[in-house]
């Protein structure tokens, strides 16, 4: 962390390799972020280079309130807005009825347990089949592993709404599970 | 034996799903397109053009002129300025005082109106 904190001050006083330490660094996660939108690999590619673009333009602007990369998938989300218009209103037509905090898993190993590769890649591909708005808030939380603070940060929404959607999100999921079961229960141990 | 999974199983199965959710890889390697957009553009400094550095001698000549040139009057013309203002405030508040609310209602409906325009705008994104 201190590393890039001085990988940013270096770009912010124009270093152009440190800047590219920060491309390479985190190019990954925000082409993945833009992936899962607008399920395009030309158009996701598009959206992280304007992304790191957009990103060296305003360096001057981050004043390291909140993480850089954070600031990022900012940057990358309002690219996606602006690619599809539909997407800043599912979001906020989410609501905010879910006001508790939602369950996390207590497994400490999930995977140990439930090993039937069949069921994950079900669940996958439904999760592959989600709508973009919930796809950016599980691909927030879970692989960018951002804390629901953050997501509320990041996308400008309500925290209510970040867990309201990330909830539904789940309860999708839940229904393809549940789905998949009735076609081919399986052994519980 | 066949059977169905309780909430909490599911609930662990659709976590571990969600945790093991591939990232998926990136086709190609985009940090020598980024830098070389770029190089192109100038750095993100904080920088002061030559407009900035005129307006800000054109602000200090003309502060400075106001200063002085009040300084170098005499004080009876500042007493007759003064009593000139008191006159000319009299006169306002006696035949225009309808001006206060009717301007403050036009400048409040102005900025709802924008208010307002900016809130649809961001709902309509």
């Amino acid at each position: 962390m201190d590393n890039e904190q001085a990988l940013i001050q270096r770009a912010q006083k124009g270093d152009h390799d440190a800047f590219a330490a920060l491309v390479s660094e985190h190019q990954g996660y925000v082409y993945n972020l833009a992936l899962r939108v607008v399920k395009d690999e030309n158009e996701a590619l598009d959206l992280t280079q304007e992304t790191f673009v957009r990103a060296w333009r305003s360096l001057p602007n981050f004043r390291g309130q909140s993480q850089f990369r954070t600031w990022l998938y900012r940057i990358t989300t309002n690219l996606c807005y602006n690619r599809l218009p539909d997407l800043r209103r599912s979001l906020n037509d989410l609501g905010d009825d879910v006001m508790g905090e939602i369950p996390e898993s207590n497994l400490e190993n999930p995977s140990q347990k439930f090993e039937s590769k069949e069921i994950k890649t079900n669940l996958h591909k439904a999760i592959d089949d989600l709508d973009a708005n919930y796809k950016l808030l599980i691909t927030l939380r879970y692989q960018n592993e951002l804390s629901y603070e953050e997501i509320a940060s990041t996308l400008n929404l309500p925290l209510g709404t970040v867990k309201t959607g990330l909830f539904r999100a789940k309860e999708k999921l839940r229904l393809a599970l549940a789905n998949y079961q009735l076609e081919e229960p399986w052994p519980v141990s | 034996m066949a059977g169905f999974l309780t909430p909490n199983e599911q609930e662990n199965i659709i976590e571990d799903a969600l945790r093991s959710y591939p990232l998926a890889n990136m086709p190609r390697d985009i940090s020598q397109t980024v830098m070389s957009r770029i190089g192109r553009e100038p750095g993100p400094r904080f920088q002061i053009t030559r407009m900035d550095y005129l307006l800000t001698i054109v602000l200090t000549l003309v502060l400075g002129a106001i200063i002085l040139g009040f300084q170098a009057l005499p004080p009876i013309a500042l007493l007759q300025m003064r009593i000139q203002g008191i006159l000319l405030w009299q006169s306002f508040l006696v035949n225009y005082r309808w001006l206060l609310p009717v301007t403050s209602i036009i400048l409040g409906t102005f900025l709802a109106g924008i208010a307002v325009h900016q809130l649809l705008r961001s709902q309509r994104r």
